[in-house]
């Protein structure tokens, strides 16, 4: 079981404000509980295996700029630098 | 005009002259202005089509080198990059983003004289089964209006369904190309994980999507796999094809090939029409020469839970980019602390990203991870042993694309359990990383029903000969718009 | 008992490209935002492209700090907010699976005491942020992503050092061997970073960050012992935390950090395969490895009878070590090692100084061998190295220009010294029975002669035309 502290401290977590938390409760909930599933799957002992590649095909070291000025189509930018809100402390 | 032909209909028709790209493409926007107020299938159409189609008769007429593609126009789901145009993910983040740059497939498509046509809708961020999550409105069923046209390359599925266009780019990731495809009486394909190239695509779940054509017929979508596969250098997940042919050699058959039947994939839940449509499709392979056997993939089972907790991790963070600080949607900065501002303006994400993201923040946190997470991975590796093994058995595995018939909008939408079983045969070949493919079967009552065979890793090509196999024994009513 | 950890971040400034892309790896020739790319910039439906040099570059380093390197490696998401990180999460190596950073288990030598190496792990740079209005109430972020992507090697350490000195001396001895391999150019702003972690009698570890000079992480972590030696012999607990050190007041100060953000969420970045560093390519890359300080040192010594502290410093440096190899031949190099060491060393002794520098190898051949034959004097060869930094001219045409030649003409110098001894009778007379104060007799004749005669050569001659 999720609880709405849980749901409050992911929301901040993942940055995103949530009117509604016990709304979220409910649904979180229902999707977390059928993910309990897992648990029957007897995977314990199971490895996790990952696609490989060799350094040889890896990218050359070379220096290509990027052609356009990248910078004027971002948004928020004063003069060149871009713009966030100020961090606390 | 007829806009009713293949693609590869499309390029003959052009190249002995018999119709110019412009006049084709022009009808083809006349079209799109005269249906997709019904269907929604489009957020932005390209005003300089027809001027681009008119170029390349140009071309052809001075006997220029001319792509591949001859003009045909073709609609871009819209999470993937077309430079200096609108990309918003169906989104409300990405209301103001314009791409800077073109995704490989686009570059690919651009030099082989494609025009595109349009960006057609989507569930938000590629979340979602049936286009009702889209930030600007769902897409329709063109073969009944009250009904969903799955999801989430729904917009995809539709313009080329009513002949909107001739084929299209969208992207699965648990089975977002083959479930509307099915849903919609379309060719819809997923290739072999790394087959083509991601840049470009805007992530979701980045370890098991795709981009995907979808086409209305098999040899389209070989003809479009030949133009957008291969590895790309800007893209570490891709591998070499080898410059394959996939349309060579298409008309092959299937005499003496073994299919396996997934059992976990026709069992409880299954629409009885749905079923007795694949035991005729069944009954049709054996027909052609194919042996049809039963096996079980007890993975299956789980492959659902396990989707959703690596697909939600996955994206809650390949979605943490867009705090509107660099690019997105119109909200000043000023007065704001830095985490208030961008919580604030993550709110404009939906409802359904927004769940993804509070549970892709969950199952891979400290406390959790080991239990949600860490297990997921290990259901798909385990999955994966169990498909390699089919594989060693069989040449091919069969199931229906969607174990049922495409439902009513606003039905699921309440349900999110019953609304991610829609996805459970779709979803091992992402997990798994195997092309697979679906195929419009037959019709109940006006609502499609696809079937999808599958086939192992880097078998494009012999998938595709299955597929349009058994598409030639397929006999469809038209689409009623 | 003290227990002091570092963790080092060294960019590789040495590369041509980004860690994921093409963009420059030195961004502090470019104006602000002028050195980005959809992929430094996370830009949706980017994807990193791994550079392969810079994976060979991370090997290397950690076979030089005599690390372990796996057959294969992995990258990591590190999952977080913050406006340098344009992804909100940073591509870095983790151990989460075996052994999967570049580097593993190692160790330094710092006299003679052993400094072991926990871990080497290859990570991209974020951007840098420049606070807008005054610090204590800013008003707005300003953000330079010129640097995101710049490749890191972070190197960490088991908390082996004990007082802040073996910190400063670890410190040069490791930028040294980064020197040396030529991976890095550690005298460039901000080239070298590191954070410290420091407990005492065993109890709680404080992390330092925010450290932005080797300088001051000596001072920040002299500034934390005391600190926490005060509070231990007053019984008051060490409380396990994260401090900064604050620049302006010398002093480590509390950091507010939220709980909730130190959950990274730790996952393999999808978007990168796992890198097989197979056998014998890391064969390969050791037998290509540039030869060690240590070698280089013991080389000289044995093979060229270079004094052991002459050769320390020669070795220790790259610019001299490799000004050295290209000058030396088997007859001079004692001489060129020795003009290195005494005279060259005080005018290039910063990265300024050597960037403007014209003297060469060649010179530095040509200023030896001129020594050694007696065409030019210890003294003279020194104006001669000044004027050649300056102008880079030849040393035969400056020896000219400025007169510098030796007076070994035994003519010539006989008749300087004839004069010499007549203008010097008391003296003469000294050294007739202290041979000793001959040297102030050599003197006069090096005035008369500028200081161009033969030392030894005038030594001669006055013994003999004086009868000692």
């Amino acid at each position: 079981m999720v609880t709405e502290e849980e749901i409050e401290h992911v929301s901040k977590l993942m940055r995103i404000d949530v009117d509604d938390h016990k709304e979220y409760v409910e649904k979180v909930n229902m999707m977390i509980s059928y993910f309990d599933l897992l648990d029957s799957a007897g995977v314990n002992s199971e490895e996790i295996t990952m696609p490989e590649i060799s350094i040889s095909n890896l990218r050359k070291d070379e220096y290509i700029p990027f052609d356009d000025k990248l910078i004027e189509k971002l948004n928020h930018y004063k003069g060149t630098y871009v713009r966030a809100p100020k961090m606390s402390s | 005009m007829n806009l009713k032909i293949s693609a590869l209909e499309y390029v003959q028709e052009v190249k002995t002259g018999n119709i110019s790209a412009e006049d084709f493409v022009a009808k083809t926007i006349e079209r799109i202005q005269s249906i997709d107020d019904k269907l929604h299938a489009f957020l932005s159409i390209n005003d300089e089509a027809v001027d681009q189609a008119r170029n390349i008769d140009k071309k052809i007429k001075s006997g220029e080198k001319v792509g591949d593609c001859f003009g045909m126009p073709i609609s871009i789901k819209d999470n993937i990059c077309i430079k200096d145009s609108k990309t918003t993910c169906a989104s409300k983040m990405l209301e103001n983003f314009i791409a800077p740059y073109d995704a490989t497939v686009i570059t690919k498509l651009k030099q082989q004289d494609a025009i595109f046509v349009g960006k057609v809708n989507m569930d938000e961020f590629a979340m979602g089964l049936t286009t009702e999550f889209s930030a600007y409105g769902p897409s329709k069923n063109p073969w009944n209006l009250e009904h969903v046209p799955g999801g989430s390359s729904g917009g995809s599925a539709v313009s080329v369904s009513a002949f909107e266009c001739v084929a299209s780019l969208g992207s699965d990731t648990g089975g977002s190309v083959r479930n509307p495809a099915s849903f919609c009486s379309t060719v819809g394909y997923k290739p072999t994980y790394g087959l083509i190239s991601r840049y470009g695509l805007i992530s979701y779940a980045n370890t098991i999507e795709q981009i995907g054509p979808l086409t209305r017929t098999v040899k389209d979508t070989a003809f479009m796999l030949n133009l957008i596969s291969g590895i790309d250098s800007n893209d570490n997940t891709t591998v070499d094809n080898k410059n394959e042919d996939y349309l060579s050699g298409i008309e092959s058959g299937i005499e003496g090939k073994k299919i396996g039947i997934i059992k976990e994939m026709i069992g409880d839940g299954i629409d009885p029409v749905v079923l007795s449509a694949t035991k005729d499709a069944i009954a049709k392979l054996e027909g052609l020469g194919a042996i049809c056997e039963e096996i079980s993939i007890d993975m299956v089972k789980y492959s659902v839970a396990a989707y959703y907790t690596i697909s939600a991790t996955e994206a809650g963070s390949n979605l943490a980019r867009y705090d509107n600080i660099r690019y997105g949607y119109d909200f000043p900065l000023e007065g704001y602390e830095f985490n208030s501002y961008i919580s604030k303006a993550r709110r404009n994400f939906g409802p359904e990203v927004t769940r993804r993201m509070i549970i892709g923040g969950f199952v891979p946190s400290a406390g959790h991870a080991g239990k949600y997470f860490l297990k997921a991975l290990k259901v798909k590796s385990k999955l994966t042993r169990e498909i390699n093994d089919a594989f060693k058995k069989f040449d091919f595995l069969i199931s229906p694309t969607v174990p049922i018939l495409p439902f009513k909008l606003g039905e699921k939408i309440d349900d999110p359990i019953s609304l991610f079983l829609v996805d459970i045969n779709t979803i091992t070949a992402n997990l798994t990383g195997k092309p697979a493919i679906s195929i419009p079967f037959s019709n109940s009552n006006g609502l499609p029903i696809g079937i999808q065979l599958m086939a192992d890793s880097m078998n494009d090509k012999s998938l595709l000969q299955a597929a349009h196999a058994l598409e030639q024994t397929v006999n469809l009513p038209e689409v009623p718009i | 008992m003290t227990m002091i950890g570092l963790e080092i971040h060294c960019q590789l400034t040495n590369l041509n490209s980004k860690l994921f892309c093409s963009c420059k790896a030195n961004y502090r020739e470019f104006k602000i935002n002028e050195n980005i790319c959809p992929v430094c910039m996370g830009l949706p439906g980017s994807l990193p492209r791994l550079n392969q040099e810079a994976v060979k570059k991370a090997t290397i380093i950690a076979m030089a700090l005599n690390c372990t390197t796996p057959e294969k490696i992995a990258f990591f998401r590190k999952n977080y907010f913050y406006p340098d990180s344009p992804k909100n999460f940073q591509i870095t190596q983790l151990n989460m699976y075996g052994d999967t950073s570049v580097g593993g288990t190692g160790s330094v030598m710092i006299g003679d005491k052993k400094i072991r190496i926990t871990r080497i792990q290859l990570e991209e740079d974020p951007g840098r942020l420049i606070y807008e209005g005054s610090s204590s109430k800013n008003l707005i972020t300003l953000v330079d992503y010129n640097r995101a992507g710049t490749p890191l090697v972070e190197i960490v350490t088991e908390p082996d050092f004990e007082t802040p000195k073996e910190v400063r001396d670890f410190l040069n001895i490791l930028s040294d061997i980064l020197a040396n391999l030529g991976v890095a150019d550690p005298s460039l702003e901000g080239a070298m970073r590191a954070d410290a972690n420091v407990s005492i009698e065993g109890g709680k570890k404080v992390e330092i960050k925010n450290i932005g000079s080797f300088h001051d992480l000596e001072k920040a972590v002299h500034f934390e012992i005391t600190r926490q030696d005060s509070l231990h012999s007053r019984d008051i607990e060490i409380i396990q935390e994260t401090r900064h050190w604050d620049d302006k007041r010398k002093i480590t100060v509390s950091s507010r950090s939220k709980e909730e953000d130190l959950d990274y969420r730790y996952f393999l970045e999808g978007d990168i395969p796992w890198i097989t560093i197979d056998h014998d390519i890391q064969k390969k890359l050791q037998a290509e490895m540039p030869e060690s300080i240590s070698s280089k040192k013991e080389r000289y010594v044995s093979k060229y009878n270079i004094p052991e502290q002459v050769a320390e410093v020669l070795s220790s440096d790259k610019y001299y070590s490799d000004l050295f190899e290209e000058a030396h031949t088997e007859s001079n190099a004692k001489e060129v090692a020795n003009i290195i060491t005494t005279e060259l060393m005080g005018l290039v002794d910063t990265r300024e100084k050597r960037e403007v520098s014209k003297f060469t190898s060649t010179h530095l051949r040509d200023l030896a061998d001129a020594i050694q034959s007696g065409k030019v004097s210890r003294n003279s060869s020194k104006n001669a190295l000044h004027e050649i930094l300056k102008s880079g001219k030849e040393l035969s045409v400056v020896i000219l220009e400025l007169d510098l030649g030796n007076v070994s003409d035994i003519s010539e110098l006989s008749k300087i010294i004839t004069l010499v001894i007549s203008e010097e009778s008391q003296a003469v007379e000294q050294t007739k029975s202290n041979p000793q104060t001959i040297n102030y007799l050599v003197g006069k004749v090096m005035q008369k002669t500028k200081g161009k005669a033969d030392p030894g050569l005038t030594l001669d001659l006055l013994k003999k035309q004086i009868g000692v």
